[in-house]
């Protein structure tokens, strides 16, 4: 009876679905796009090479995986060639109402990705599917992130189909992380990926965070939970007038060792050497651990406890002199140079380092990685819950600082080669919830080669050279950056004007422009930032 | 005319209240709120939702709209502008910095606009039918139609990079002390600025001279021999003036306001720039003030040029 039981069964799945690359494919509710067959048709249908060699014009890498090429991704994930004919196979064999139209949804308003938007939408149309798309404004968060009160069987909070977003990691963990249960707002729990969140999250070893990123890659790329469309570059622009004199390139979105105290520049008519660049602030300077390396002053004006190569990876201390690591992966150990100074002069101390991490932990936008790190630590929990005056697992000894942490964290190393203490007695009195709300932060004191002189708010903000840095006195004597940013044509408009040395941007269309430019070198970095689209695969109302 | 100043004045009060409010309540309804812009959609669903709560909570938007309407013009009105949302800035300092940045392009622009708009009207209606008076017109037409942004643009493109002749944005530089410093800066954006009004002005000032210079009065002016320049000028432009002055007086407080985009194109750091990022960024203490600010330019505006124009013409009565 058993037996006869098994053999229905077998039987009716063979009947009812097309077992792909180990998918079981079929819906798992009445939501079509459930069925891994549409979401892989949806994949097969768009031409992602082409549109990389259109609308991108050559500034975007297809991709087949949400991680980027290297030693954690798998090199046999299905690239789901474009095959229309393949897609069109998979939608009958799913069943696909040719008159359900999709909802697609994005949140940059930049024409490239209307333009890919348009593509997609007669890539699709090519193959049976109807496709609106529509860009989300206001609180785009309330309408892409909530999860559902039930996040196994929902119905979703979210209302689109799908959601072209982007992945920019500072830890590989990052791109799955959200796949943990509870982190989703459009995928049914998965429990295989659970256990591998955890897992790539739980350890410090490089060879079991790889077994753990291959069979996520893999899972995700057969059941096509989301489709990786292209990785997207960063570009780095100098003019000829400046020389790095071999200092290293990297991501310019974090921290890393570019070595600017060696970097040189001709001199202007006035014999000064003056470098121009960008990313100053419109109304206050940004703490420098939201968006680690972007602005003018977490570049320049601050330094980072540990230095990462521009590949990310610790290589060693900046303001640290020594650090360790316990075998057990639970107390990492920091000694700080001895002589180093805040901009005014006054000693930079363990305590704080100590207030740094404190402060880090209760900041409402402390960067996700960094966060993640500093929530681990011992103590941390009590801290920030207000029970607690000191974080109990960290503790000071002269320029040594010692934490502890409840939980092996995997990041802690690149965690604090992208973190910047702050001087501790700017601070006396603020809340660090409100920290961003400081009066520090209309001139901030830093620890960087280079110290803040002149802020005129959404005008410019010039940096000199901080006399006695630890690594050496800057070679530039003055820094004018203009309140202008990678998505702004203000950027182009400086560049070609010749105010702008320095900067980089990721917008692919500005850099035809800015090669165009006799005076500009344009260097191509590979950074982890994925773009692709989220597919919503739980009942919803517009369903 | 006091009695009628005064009440002007006091209707201000209720008005500018009613209308913060609207402001206010505009805002609300628009979906999000500071927290929500002040990390990237991106990054947003790797932020702890506890944390940003309590955020919300510290900046006071845990509270009803109206609790933090009144809240706000409660401070207001003792002199307390608040601190930005955003950035913890004090209100004032934003305007005290921001604020004369734009009237010092709109002063310039509604000045340089205000002469060479009446002087090509006055002479496109002496001569008109004339070439000078097709140009001019084709010229005015052009002025009112084109965008200011693309003015700005080919200025930058020929005047900053081509020619090399001006900076192609910004205020000021380092070590510029004195205004005669930055008046380089200014050349653009103010010209650019004052095109389309002194295309408006110019083709306002026409229209009014050929309506003055058809009255009867006119005809009596050179009937009694008085020169040709004596009737133009102070009979004809005089008369003439009461609607471009009007038109001006109207546009002063678009300006305050309105110079946003060419804020944008020259990079030039005024209050319409920062009060468009305030509104998307939804900071509501920085958006307020500046609103209240264009709200009191209008109806003050409003109120001069009903004065003005009781001056300039003796046959309005105010107030009858």
């Amino acid at each position: 009876m058993q037996f006869k039981k098994l053999i229905a069964t077998g039987l009716a799945v063979l009947m009812t679905s097309t077992a792909i690359g180990g998918v079981v494919a079929q819906p798992i509710n009445e939501n079509p796009l459930s069925d891994p067959r549409v979401r892989q048709a949806i994949s097969y249908a768009i031409d992602m090479d082409t549109i990389a060699e259109t609308i991108f014009e050559g500034a975007a890498i297809p991709a087949d995986g949400l991680l980027p090429d290297g030693p954690n991704k798998p090199t046999d994930l299905n690239p789901y060639k474009y095959d229309p004919d393949k897609a069109r196979e998979l939608l009958a064999e799913a069943g696909w109402d040719s008159n359900r139209e999709l909802d697609v949804v994005f949140y940059y308003a930049d024409q490239a990705t209307t333009d890919l938007m348009a593509a997609m939408q007669a890539y699709l149309a090519d193959v049976g599917i109807k496709m609106n798309y529509r860009l989300l404004e206001g609180d785009i968060g309330s309408q892409i992130s909530v999860v559902p009160d039930d996040p196994v069987n929902g119905p979703s909070k979210v209302t689109w189909d799908m959601l072209y977003g982007a992945r920019a990691a500072l830890a590989l963990q990052e791109y799955f992380n959200r796949y943990a249960l509870g982190g989703k707002p459009m995928i049914p729990n998965i429990p295989r990926m659970n256990e591998l969140v955890a897992k790539v999250n739980g350890t410090t070893d490089p060879e079991i965070q790889r077994e753990g990123y291959f069979e996520m890659e893999r899972i995700i790329n057969e059941n096509v939970y989301q489709i990786p469309l292209y990785y997207q570059q960063l570009y780095t622009f100098e003019s000829t007038r400046l020389n790095r004199n071999g200092a290293p390139y990297g991501n310019e979105q974090y921290n890393y060792n570019w070595g600017v105290e060696g970097w040189t520049i001709e001199p202007d008519a006035s014999g000064k050497a003056v470098m121009y660049t960008n990313t100053a602030p419109a109304q206050f300077f940004e703490v420098p651990w939201q968006n680690l390396g972007i602005w003018v002053s977490n570049k320049f004006a601050f330094d980072t406890v540990l230095e990462s190569d521009g590949d990310l990876l610790p290589i060693g201390g900046e303001m640290a002199d020594t650090y360790s690591v316990s075998d057990d992966g639970l107390t990492f150990t920091v000694t700080l140079k001895d002589g180093l100074t805040w901009h005014d002069g006054t000693a930079i101390t363990g305590d704080d380092l100590a207030w740094s991490i404190g402060a880090a932990m209760k900041f409402p936008i402390t960067h996700p990685v960094v966060k993640s790190t500093l929530a681990k630590i011992d103590g941390a929990e009590a801290f920030v819950a207000g029970e607690a005056d000191a974080v109990s697992g960290v503790s000071v000894d002269g320029n040594t600082v010692t934490v502890k942490f409840a939980t092996v964290d995997p990041n802690v190393l690149l965690t604090f080669s992208q973190f910047a203490p702050l001087p501790a007695a700017q601070f006396e009195g603020v809340d660090p919830i409100n920290l961003q709300q400081a009066p520090y932060w209309q001139k901030p004191i830093g620890s960087g080669p280079f110290k803040i002189d002149e802020v005129v708010m959404n005008d410019y903000t010039t940096l000199v050279p901080f006399e006695g840095y630890h690594k050496g006195t800057p070679k530039i004597e003055q820094i004018i950056a203009s309140p202008s940013y990678e998505n702004d044509a203000n950027l182009l408009v400086n560049a070609t004007a010749g105010k702008a040395d320095f900067g980089y941007t990721k917008v692919a269309s500005d850099v035809p422009a800015l090669e165009a430019l006799d005076h500009m070198v344009v260097h191509p970095i590979n950074i982890p930032y994925t773009r692709m689209l989220w597919i919503n695969q739980f009942p919803h109302p517009t369903n | 005319m006091l009695t009628y100043i005064i009440r002007r004045i006091l209707i201000l009060i209720p008005m500018a209240f009613v209308i913060c409010f609207l402001v206010y309540l505009g805002l609300e309804l628009t979906p999000g709120d500071a927290v929500s812009h002040m990390i990237s959609p991106d990054m947003l669903g790797s932020m702890d939702p506890e944390r940003l709560e309590a955020l919300r909570q510290s900046l006071g938007l845990g509270q009803p709209f109206y609790v933090r309407f009144w809240s706000w013009f409660t401070n207001l009105i003792q002199g307390n502008f608040g601190y930005s949302t955003n950035g913890g800035v004090p209100i004032a300092n934003i305007i005290a910095t921001r604020l004369p940045a734009t009237l010092e392009l709109a002063a310039i622009a509604l000045l340089f606009s205000t002469v060479i708009g009446c002087i090509l009207g006055v002479v496109s209606a002496l001569k008109r039918g004339s070439a000078t008076d097709s140009a001019l017109t084709v010229v005015g037409m052009l002025g009112v139609s084109i965008p200011e942004f693309f003015f700005g643009l080919v200025a930058i493109l020929i005047f900053g990079l081509n020619l090399g002749w001006l900076p192609v944005g910004g205020r000021s530089m380092p070590g510029y002390l004195t205004f005669w410093d930055r008046v380089p800066h200014l050349v653009m954006p103010s010209l650019v600025l004052s095109i389309m009004l002194t295309a408006g002005v110019m083709r306002y000032a026409r229209s009014s001279m050929l309506d003055a210079l058809s009255r009867d009065f006119i005809k009596t002016a050179r009937s009694k021999g008085l020169p040709e320049w004596r009737v133009n000028v102070l009979h004809g432009f005089r008369v003439a003036l009461t609607p471009v002055v009007v038109l001006i007086g109207f546009r002063l407080p678009v300006l305050i306001g309105g110079s946003v985009i060419i804020e944008q194109v020259f990079q030039w750091p005024g209050i319409g720039i920062e009060f468009i990022s305030a509104v998307r960024s939804q900071d509501y203490p920085v958006v307020m003030p500046i609103a209240l600010l264009s709200v009191m330019a209008v109806l003050i505006a409003s109120l001069i040029v009903d004065i003005l124009t009781a001056l300039i013409d003796p046959r309005v009565r105010l107030g009858e």
